[in-house]
């Protein structure tokens, strides 16, 4: 073990503290490093391994070594785009809607911060699910669909079942994700910067751009992230609001898990997924770092 | 001192970066599971909870004699709203038992499940040209014939059908075919038959169709109006059937098995490719009892449901119980009244609403009968088929 120190008394404190420290982390974090393991990493693995199977006769997985599931994911990309196309425009819709709201409640809102922040809380009380149908009647023909159609005299005209549908879909349900992290780092910024910026000169817009937007950067970076990610893997809401006619990647990992019973190939696409978001995020991140004189990123 | 420690700590920690390299390796993992949450909590939106608590209604009626202690508990794996609601209560009372109702979506999610390792259900309640796939991955045991005496009353034309030959696994459930829903009041044409559908949803009705969401039922179009047979896998003829869904596709509305008669209800949609089961709760509404339900002529899907225990029944002898007391004409009377599905029970059929039995659609007379075709389970599992219609949904859009 430790021999004993010769000179002060702070010497032996210090060589039987990492020891017994060490161990008391290691047993801190085995809840949550069991955690990951169990519920990330091995079932990360399991995907991995399944992607190169093949389907098993009645469906299933059955043991092989092939990418023939990844040449079937190339070979058939569009969902991947969709998904893709229909992620980028919700998260910038997200924000662009969610950041004026977010700078509403975090510098204007003064005593009734807390009670706006509760009722953004309060719809993630009803489920999901309920909240999608609900939409149903909203931008149905009946709704807002009636309404345009009546307004501009195109009886054609529909908003449920194609992708705008599906956009205001996913848009509304991530709106908080996106509001929240944007909200923190608002609220955190100093004031005094934006009137220095004033007593500079410089007009309101130029404060905003040179200013306000560097400083919130972080929480744009993650409200942006938090909002994207589950945008890639929807399928209720394209489900629901598409009308099934919009096929998502999401969609797909459905039809070939639950009707196709084709493990592999859903693995496989599962696995395209977190390759191409992976891609996407890292290539985000490096575009919005560029230039800048710390190559941190600070969250939050 | 400690103070002043604690502040050093704050001031730290509110310093602390994470490092670009380390950032990317966290969100890559949260994204990887996120994008894995999303796929699979999306999943389970369709296992509803328990429906078949038990308030025991009391029914102060006759007990059937039991064989063998009969449990306090059934679960039941079924189709949503598929059991009528005083059957329940009416078992539930006469047995001192509780009913747990689960329900699926669709077949595959049932194998699914099974093939995932769920176990705990004593009854399932699948479509029966999925029977050899649950008999030969094991989840389904042998009916013991001698604890279920009203098999006797089921009608034979059902029963021997190609996926039980000698019946050993299965006790029918509900029989129906896949067809035309269509709103009388807009669409006064002709209707008939697949053809006749396929030309008026491509062309007055563009836009107004609606087909259910499943592989087995939509591709029974095409290739019955091409004259082959519904369990198709000669890629040549596949072809041909896919030419045809995709003229369809930019005309469809819809790809819905769940609320497809709302869209029917507020004429959103005025055709549909689907089942019987909206079409009595349409009729008996009268702004839109204009419904009719068609079995087109070139021929269309026999579809049978069945009783199956599976093979781990925790409680075997109120399973048996339930198998044999579902049959029960008056109870099998409630059965047919309740869901609009037509009964294989022969003494049932005696006693059913008079109005129900004369309906052709959902009792179909002998020559239409002879038309059904059953699916073939080699066929559903057949990769170009599976391919088509993933390439007929792709676009839909």
């Amino acid at each position: 073990m430790t021999a004993p120190a010769a000179t002060a008394g702070t010497a032996t404190r210090n060589e039987g503290r990492p020891w017994k420290a060490t161990a008391v982390t290691g047993l801190l974090l085995l809840p949550a490093a069991l955690w990951y393991f169990l519920l990330l990493v091995a079932p990360l693995f399991i995907v991995v391994v399944f992607s190169f199977g093949e389907k098993a006769r009645n469906g299933g997985y059955a043991p092989a070594f092939s990418f023939e599931n990844y040449g079937e994911v190339l070979e058939r990309a569009e969902p991947f785009f969709a998904s893709l196309r229909l992620a980028s425009a919700g998260t910038l819709l997200t924000l662009l809607v969610g950041l004026p709201l977010a700078y509403f409640i975090a510098t204007r809102a003064g005593r009734h911060k807390g009670v706006l922040v509760l009722l953004l809380v309060v719809p993630f009380w009803t489920s999901f699910l309920i909240r999608a149908y609900s939409w149903l009647i909203t931008l149905g023909p009946r709704g807002a669909a009636g309404f345009f159609q009546d307004t501009f005299g195109d009886p054609a005209f529909r908003i449920l079942g194609t992708e705008l549908g599906v956009l205001i879909g996913m848009t509304y349900g991530y709106l908080p994700l996106m509001i929240f992290p944007l909200y923190v780092t608002l609220e955190r910024m100093d004031r005094t910067l934006i009137e220095a910026s004033k007593d500079l000169g410089a007009g309101r817009f130029a404060t905003f751009r040179q200013i306000t937007l560097p400083i919130i950067l972080p929480g744009v970076i993650t409200g942006s992230i938090l909002v994207f990610i589950p945008m890639m893997g929807e399928y209720v809401i394209p489900a629901i609001l598409g009308y099934g006619r919009t096929f998502l990647i999401g969609n797909a990992l459905v039809l070939d898990f639950l009707e196709a019973r084709n493990w592999p190939a859903g693995s496989a696409k599962a696995v395209g997924l977190i390759a191409l978001m992976l891609v996407t995020i890292t290539f985000y991140l490096w575009f919005l770092n560029r230039g800048r004189q710390t190559r941190d990123v600070s969250v939050l | 001192m400690a103070e002043r420690d604690l502040n050093d700590l704050l001031a730290r920690s509110m310093r602390a970066r994470v490092n670009r390299r380390s950032f990317l390796a966290a969100a890559g993992l949260m994204g990887g599971s996120a994008a894995l949450a999303a796929c699979t909590s999306g999943g389970t939106t369709t296992s509803a909870g328990p429906t078949g608590a038990a308030t025991a209604a009391p029914t102060g009626g006759a007990s059937a004699p039991p064989a063998g202690d009969i449990e306090s508990d059934l679960f039941i794996y079924n189709w949503s709203d598929y059991i009528a609601p005083e059957n329940i209560e009416a078992f539930e009372a006469l047995h001192n038992t509780t009913i747990t109702y689960d329900t699926f979506a669709n077949n595959e999610e049932l194998l699914a499940k099974l093939q995932g390792g769920a176990s705990g259900y004593d009854l399932a309640c699948p479509t029966a040209e999925f029977l050899p796939q649950m008999i030969e991955g094991g989840f389904i045991e042998k009916l013991d014939q001698s604890r279920i005496p009203n098999m006797s009353l089921m009608d034979p034309s059902i029963l021997n059908q190609k996926w039980d030959p000698n019946n050993e696994y299965h006790v029918p459930k509900d029989f129906g075919t896949t067809g035309i829903l269509v709103r009388k009041k807009i669409v006064t044409e002709p209707l008939t038959s697949w053809r006749e559908f396929f030309d008026l949803a491509t062309g007055k009705y563009s836009g107004k169709v609606v087909l259910v969401d499943s592989l087995g039922d939509v591709l029974v179009m095409p290739l019955k109006m091409l004259g082959y047979s519904l369990n198709e896998t000669d890629p040549a003829r596949l072809a041909e059937a896919r030419d045809i869904l995709l003229q369809l596709a930019p005309h469809v509305l819809a790809l819905d098995s769940d609320t497809y008669q709302d869209k029917l209800a507020t004429e959103e949609a005025v055709l549909c490719l689907g089942w019987t089961g909206p079409l009595l709760e349409l009729r008996d509404n009268p702004d839109t009892a204009d419904t009719e339900y068609i079995v087109p002529s070139e021929g269309t899907l026999f579809w049978l449901d069945v009783w199956v225990k599976l093979a781990d029944a925790p409680h075997p002898n109120a399973s048996y119980e339930w198998l044999n007391w579902i049959h029960e004409p008056d109870i099998q009377k409630a059965e047919t009244e309740y869901n609009g599905y037509a009964t294989p029970n022969t003494a049932a059929k005696e006693i059913v609403d008079p109005e129900l039995l004369a309906d052709p659609a959902i009792f179909p007379p002998e020559d239409v009968m002879a038309k059904l075709e059953g699916a073939d389970p080699a066929a559903t599992d057949n990769e170009d088929r599976i391919d088509l219609w993933a390439e007929f949904k792709s676009s839909l859009g």
